[in-house]
């Protein structure tokens, strides 16, 4: 093998770089070469590598395991749901925006959902980051249940305030009208129906790109080496002077504000909310998947929540697996906390190293600095 | 911008952008090959999507079991319009997400050409907008909630704009099972034709929209025949619950005559078990249960099912003495002989399902062998099925509900099954049309569905 292979192979810097690049341009070019179905599962695929990377945050992180993050999901998607139903209608958006009803109240769900979905991570942060380890995680739970509680049983409607009801467990459509046809300054195109989501795909990923980007410089900052210095030894991070409470409130309030925005990105997408939505299961899924992807890699929720749409999608194209679809979807899981470490992204870190291993023992440059310390 | 030892920063060099531009052109071509190409010709595809997984496991099999059947007869019989019939399962996973991302994977990666589905009316509700954007003709045949066959739009106001608006017919659902409405309307009469001294009534059936609506239901159609009921208690244990013996004390302290249940598949199980320790069964006078009469759920329970009391469902197997019942028996028996998984006689969506694929059959072949969801639908409005195991049977062109039947029985081990525990005998098939629902619902409010 020539050298500048062996040197491109090590310095992983120029590598990650062109494969950023090649990803970039898939997605991009993606919802024009991807059939209809697939490019919805892409979006799904984007969404849910924000909620499992935002769940990430607190988990591989700062060390906590909430298992309740579907309550931020829930309340942000019932919160669009609403304001698509009924609070743009009642507020006069279609005559107000003419064309353009359609992206305003989009804009103005995504910004109610996010503002909700905050202040439930600033009330229930307070309370849940008093305790640690296993607590934590049950109090997150029963948080996330009791919402489960409230939705399912309509206990808002019961109450008679009607801006909480939530129709119980048939949940809130959101009618497709209401995220149909768009006239932006004269450019005519559908925001999302269910033969095109060309233009729900984009704005997804613009979000997507600037929702990484920030959770990414949030964790390369001194906040979040303050995170990793809470996981590694909460004791020792308070005898340095850290107000370890304080702090791990505060990433529990970004972890919820960015799944927030993904519980408002998937109310149009689902067309539905339901009960569902902040039910302990939905919970779990952004755990396992940060678990296949490995938690100690930025990048590894995100393959996980990739890993874990496809892979159930894989299995339902053939009948023999999706009859059982749930025994070899734990098979998969099992295999992989079992024999790699730190998930999928742990995988290919190995994977790169070994390969750099054996191209030559006098490779002196490490490959590529290591995002997890 | 990560930078080499010398702190220059590295840009892409050209051998990393043309492996990356090759890699992602491949990556592209292949998801374009999924991205699902046409087919014109070849076989007739049939999307299925049940609940194969969770609590109402046992109902989505039963569904299955009847399609397969349906879909193997009418192979045997020709096919539709010389065409083979293929049918592809998915599973629902009682969530509307996974029902609508199987919806449009049928329908835009798989092409299927029609589908049959559902084993939850909170699923239907929640995802028949996507089904009627999908534009496919889908025949429901295991689903209660008689709102998702309501037509009357102005009267009941739309399910899914309006607060409390009841009608969420789609132009391109259908249903041949019986629905909540047309049950609990046979349960009602059965009440007050056949039973003496009932003035107590008690409900409790699991807490969600299916369980409070066949009580609703049950109500107003008991108050619309006259039956001066007193509706003593009302209680929810929630779906799937492992301990009922709550609710069921509270049931026992309100002291009823007859105990109203909605329960099926493992919470019908649960109840008989718990209840029978509690001595509900000896403390009144008669218990129903609207799709209690499921042939899983007596073998389950086996000796331990009380007898003499009168379990419903949208049909039992030995409730209806006509040809089509007997050669459809004898092909369902055949089928699973032997198949560990499924009792010997069809649950109660059997037929259901096992006609759907006929209806389908029937309809293209009408249409001249057109496919096009348009002819399709135009076809099943108004036909009529003679072939019916449970008796011929026709698709109203408005609401798109078939006249099925509903049956009521007493649970009793003098009926003949396969397996060790209760059947229904005698059993009795009632029949409702709209006109009948209309005039009982009056002052409801409640849609009769039908």
């Amino acid at each position: 093998m020539s050298n500048a292979v062996r040197q491109r192979l090590l310095n992983g810097g120029r590598s990650t770089y062109a494969v950023a690049l090649v990803v970039a341009l898939v997605l991009l070019v993606a919802p024009f070469v991807l059939g209809t179905f697939q490019t919805s599962l892409l979006i799904e695929v984007l969404l849910f590598g924000i909620f499992a990377t935002a769940f990430n945050l607190l988990y591989g992180y700062t060390g906590l395991l909430s298992f309740g993050h579907a309550m931020f999901v829930a309340v942000a998607a019932y919160a669009a749901a609403k304001v698509f139903r009924s609070v743009a209608p009642a507020l006069g958006f279609p005559d107000l925006f003419g064309g353009t009803s359609v992206l305003a109240t989009f804009v103005l769900a995504v910004v109610v959902g996010v503002a909700v979905a905050t202040v439930l991570g600033v009330l229930v942060g307070y309370l849940s980051v008093q305790l640690e380890e296993i607590y934590f995680a049950m109090i997150t739970l029963s948080f996330s249940m009791a919402i489960w509680v409230f939705v399912n049983q309509d206990i808002g409607d019961s109450l008679g305030i009607g801006v909480l009801s939530t129709n119980g467990s048939d949940g809130l459509t959101i009618p497709y009208q209401a995220l149909g046809e768009v006239n932006l300054f004269g450019l005519k195109f559908t925001f999302m129906n269910i033969a095109n989501y060309t233009a729900y795909y984009f704005v997804v990923l613009l979000l997507f790109v600037g929702s990484m980007y920030a959770l990414w410089r949030i964790v390369r900052s001194p906040f979040g080496t303050t995170c990793k210095a809470i996981r590694e030894n909460p004791e020792r991070a308070r005898a340095l002077g850290i107000d370890v409470t304080y702090h791990s409130w505060m990433t529990f309030i970004v972890s919820g504000a960015f799944a927030g925005l993904v519980g408002t990105l998937l109310a149009p997408l689902h067309s539905n909310v339901n009960p569902g939505i902040a039910y302990w299961t939905f919970s779990a899924e952004p755990v396992i998947m940060t678990v296949i992807g490995g938690p100690y890699a930025f990048i590894g929720p995100l393959l996980g929540a990739a890993v874990y749409e496809y892979l159930r999608w894989f299995i339902s194209q053939f009948q023999v697996l999706e009859a059982h679809w749930q025994f070899f979807f734990g098979a998969i899981l099992l295999l992989v906390v079992l024999f790699f470490n730190n998930g999928l992204a742990g995988f290919l870190a190995w994977l790169r190293e070994t390969v750099a291993d054996r191209l030559g023992p006098d490779a002196a440059a490490d490959s590529g600095p290591d995002e997890a310390n | 911008m990560p930078t080499d030892s010398n702190g220059r920063s590295n840009g892409v060099n050209r051998r990393n952008f043309l492996a990356g531009v090759g890699a992602g052109a491949v990556a592209s071509s292949l998801a374009g090959c999924i991205g699902g190409l046409g087919g014109g010709g070849g076989p007739i595809k049939i999307g299925a999507v049940f609940l194969l997984s969770g609590i109402a496991e046992s109902l989505g099999r039963s569904s299955q079991a009847g399609a397969k059947l349906g879909v193997k007869d009418v192979n045997d019989a020709g096919g539709i319009d010389g065409r083979d019939v293929e049918i592809i399962f998915r599973d629902h996973e009682a969530d509307p997400a996974t029902a609508n991302k199987q919806f449009k994977s049928l329908v835009q990666e798989e092409n299927v050409d029609a589908m049959i589905g559902l084993t939850s009316s909170g699923v239907t509700l929640a995802t028949a907008p996507t089904v009627e954007q999908l534009g496919v003709p889908m025949i429901l045949t295991d689903i209660g909630t008689p709102y998702i066959t309501e037509f009357n739009y102005d009267k009941f106001g739309d399910f899914y704009n309006d607060d409390n608006g009841k009608a969420a017919g789609k132009k391109n659902i259908f249903r041949t099972n019986a629905n909540t409405s047309t049950n609990t309307y046979a349960m009602a009469k059965f009440a007050k034709e056949k039973l003496d001294g009932i003035e107590r009534v008690a409900n409790i059936g699991p807490d969600y929209a299916y369980g409070h609506q066949c009580w609703e239901y049950f109500k107003a159609y008991s108050k619309g025949m006259g039956s001066n009921y007193e509706f003593v208690e009302s209680t929810f244990p929630s779906l799937g619950a492992s301990d009922m013996t709550p609710q069921i004390n509270k049931v026992l302290d309100a002291d009823p005559d007859l105990v109203f249940t909605s329960f099926w598949a493992g919470d019908a199980v649960t109840f008989v078990q718990q209840a029978t320790a509690q001595g509900l069964f000896d403390k009144v006078s008669d218990v129903f249960d609207t799709l209690g009469a499921d042939p899983t759920v007596f073998k389950a329970l086996g000796s331990s099912m009380p007898e003499g009391y009168h379990y419903s469902s949208w049909y039992w197997h030995s409730a209806y003495d006509n040809q089509n019942n007997t050669s459809f028996l004898d092909a369902f028996k055949k089928q699973y002989e032997g198949d560990p998984d499924t009792v010997n006689i069809p649950s109660f969506t059997g037929p259901s399902t096992y006609s759907a694929i006929w209806l389908y059959k029937q309809a293209i072949e009408a249409a001249d062998g057109s496919t096009k969801p348009d002819d399709v639908i135009s076809q099943l409005e108004g036909m009529s099925y003679e072939k019916d195991p449970r008796g011929p049977i026709t698709i109203s062109a408005d609401s798109h509900q078939a006249n099925a039947p509903t049956v009521i029985g007493s649970t009793s081990t003098g009926d003949d099954v396969p397996y060790d525990g209760v059947g229904l005998k005698p059993s009795y098939s009632y029949s409702m049309d709209r006109s009948t629902a209309v005039d009982l619902l009056q002052g409801s409010g409640l849609p009769p569905g039908v």
